[in-house]
């Protein structure tokens, strides 16, 4: 049954600013959906409108069928965790996670048992007496997520909450918070804009770009086949390499000397891509092309040698490259590629779109 | 978690001038009030006469300075309540306030400056029985006002007074301190279906209560040391002694009943008072502030 459906949604700001001009999306029970996009996309926005914190100037929110556009944020049935955690800094960590339940007239004995039952899953046992200032980062961020647990909602919206967590603790509770996702099956709205850990917790990415939704579909789609260049570079890391060229009847012309065989219908101006994971070293022989190496980062199981295209044109054209293990090419040196060709994109070079 | 407080040096900073003009006008004057409490002069100044702690018995068998130090009290904690629940009122106004936000925040400053005497002297024309335009409204609504002999009457005057100018003080640290608390947490109360209502309540309130609790003891005070223009010029703690504070019988008795002994005794008094006011200050806005 779908959960959440965004019909033709859009917010313009009073200011004018129209952060999203139109964007559907129907979400399915106990899916997990990320919003990534770079900063200044609207990723807030679009979750803070759902949220009820943001008026709807376009469009209809309907949760479980019903439109809650006019509804206050307490009376959508939602729960969120802010960036900032913004815990109660004068309340207990039991006080902060039992505020909803008792605005909502729930018992104390179950309110008790609630929190009791929460606390065990996140670990918040021992901290439930404690305030927020004398809680690590790590542990606001659970109090946080217990906080939102708590209430039972039908939909968990979820705004960057582990930007402020060093880099292992965040690896840590985002395989943590799909885990409980999982358990707990409630729908999940989650906005990033760090791409792995998009593609790690979602069931599906909506990729966000000045507002407009430039693709929708699981991770491996994206990833596999993304439908713009946007896309293409914002999804996988290192991103996508993306060469200006001409698709004519030899195939792909990337410079006066350089082409790539190919059959294909359309004639005209693309870029052509293809991730540096799929580009393999080669010999003289066999190599499509090869690349003058300009810098090369080992990073034990995997080594990354950025050059630029040997291909006799004006402005060079840098190339990234990942190959497994050790590598240790000489700068300067000359590396031969082959780049398979089910590993090719191409995209129409005005429209920007997958060809 | 001071971080919700980030002006908690600004206001020491603020007082830092008034501190040094405290020094010179009245820590030196504070110096020879301790002697002459020792001493009893004759009316015309003309003799002194050591007498020990005779001045301090005299005064703490006086009935009309303990209902000197009621009036105080009433005085004092009125002037500080009216005073914090107008100015929070206001602010919390003011915050949500999107257009003409300036404006309104220049208006409601503008009280401070005026001078306390001149401030007195406005009020005084306002509830004149005979001709201010507040009483003649009051008599006609069949309330009859005349402060010069209605003591609870006298009192609401230079409460209203002496408030008035602390409004716009209290409102800018409210103010600064509303907006020191971050949007996020308002909001997390909304969705945890809290009415703007409880919100105020259970977490603005309870956030702004270091700076209460600062304006509560600066208003205090306010209104046990600094009301002497206003009171001298709306009611010169009449009538029958009902807006007699404690600071102005010093004045009365010292100047105009001419017992310099008894009046230096007050002054004493009123010191512990003021460095007990510090002490208590100093200590629960140090434990108060952490979170
Ligand atoms: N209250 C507002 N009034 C006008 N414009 C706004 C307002 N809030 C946000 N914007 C604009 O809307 C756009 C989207 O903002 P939003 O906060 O949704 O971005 P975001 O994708 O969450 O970015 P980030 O990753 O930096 O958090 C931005 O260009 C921002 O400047
Ligand atoms: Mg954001």
């Amino acid at each position: 049954m779908t959960d959440l459906v965004l019909e033709n949604i859009g917010k313009t700001y009073p200011n004018g600013y129209q952060a999203i001009p139109s964007i559907d999306l129907s979400i399915e029970e106990g899916e997990f959906i990320v919003l990534v996009g770079p900063s200044g996309c609207g990723k807030s926005t679009l979750l803070r409108m759902v949220a009820g914190l943001e008026t709807i100037t376009q469009g209809d929110l309907l949760i479980k069928g019903n439109r809650v556009n006019d509804k206050e944020p307490a009376d959508r049935d939602i729960a969120m965790v802010f960036q900032n955690y913004a815990l109660y800094p004068h309340m207990t960590v039991r006080a902060n996670m039992e505020y909803g339940l008792k605005n909502r007239g729930v018992s104390k004995q179950e309110r008790h048992n609630k929190v009791m039952d929460v606390a065990a899953m996140l670990g918040l046992d021992e901290l439930l007496e404690r305030r927020p200032g004398q809680l690590s980062g790590g542990q606001r961020q659970r109090v946080a997520m217990g906080r939102a647990m708590v209430r039972d909602p039908k939909v968990f919206l979820f705004d960057e909450p582990l930007s402020n967590l060093d880099a292992k603790l965040r690896v840590q509770m985002r395989v943590e918070i799909r885990q409980l996702q999982r358990k707990l099956a409630t729908t999940t709205l989650y906005v990033t804009h760090d791409q792995v850990e998009a593609m790690t917790l979602a069931d599906r990415l909506v990729v966000l770009n000045k507002g407009k939704a430039e693709q929708i579909g699981t991770p491996m789609e994206l990833y596999d086949k993304p439908a713009t260049t946007f896309v293409a570079e914002f999804i996988g890391s290192p991103s996508m390499n993306l060469l200006d060229g001409m698709l004519t009847e030899r195939g792909i012309a990337l410079s006066d000397r350089l082409a790539l065989p190919m059959a294909h219908d359309y004639r005209g101006a693309i870029k052509w891509g293809i991730r540096p994971e799929h580009l393999q070293q080669s010999d003289a022989v066999n190599g499509d092309f090869s690349l003058q190496v300009q810098a090369v980062e080992s990073l034990g199981a995997e080594t990354l040698i950025h050059g630029v295209l040997e291909d006799g044109a004006e402005q060079p054209n840098p190339i990234v490259v990942r190959l497994s293990g050790p590598h240790l090419p000489d700068i300067g040196s000359r590396m031969w590629l082959t780049a398979p060709l089910q590993h090719w994109h191409l995209f129409d070079a005005i429209t920007q779109q997958r060809l | 978690m001071s971080v919700y407080f980030p002006q908690k040096k600004l206001p020491y900073l603020l007082v830092l001038p008034q501190l040094v003009i405290t020094a010179i006008f009245f820590l030196w004057p504070a110096g020879q009030a301790v002697l002459q409490a020792f001493y009893r002069e004759d009316a015309f100044g003309l003799s002194q006469q050591f007498v020990g702690l005779e001045n301090f018995v005299d005064l703490f068998q006086d009935p009309l300075y303990y209902k000197s130090m009621m009036v105080t009290m009433v005085f004092s904690f009125s002037v500080a309540f009216l005073g914090i629940a107008v100015a929070l009122w206001l602010a919390v106004m003011a915050d949500r306030v999107i257009r003409g936000k300036m404006v309104y925040q220049t208006l409601l400053v503008w009280p401070y400056a005026v001078a306390p005497a001149l401030a007195g002297v406005l009020w005084w024309i306002l509830f004149d029985p005979n001709i201010g335009p507040v009483a003649l409204f009051l008599d006609r609504i069949g309330l009859h006002w005349n402060h010069f002999l209605d003591g609870d009457q006298a009192m609401i005057l230079v409460v209203i007074s002496a408030t008035w100018k602390q409004i716009s003080y209290n409102f800018l640290f409210f103010l600064a301190g509303l907006q020191a608390i971050p949007r996020s947490l308002i909001e997390a109360a909304a969705i945890d279906g809290a009415s703007s209502f409880k919100r105020f309540w259970d977490i603005v309130f309870p956030l702004l209560s270091p700076t209460t609790f600062f304006l509560l003891v600066v208003n205090l005070v306010y209104a046990f040391f600094e009301t002497f223009g206003v009171i001298d010029t709306t009611t010169q703690g009449g009538p029958d002694g009902s807006t007699n504070t404690l600071v102005y019988k010093v004045f009365k008795d010292g100047f105009i009943g001419l017992d310099s002994g008894g009046s230096a005794a007050q002054s004493i008094v009123l010191m512990a008072i003021v460095g007990l006011m510090t002490v208590i200050q100093f200590r629960f806005i140090e434990r108060k502030v952490q979170y």
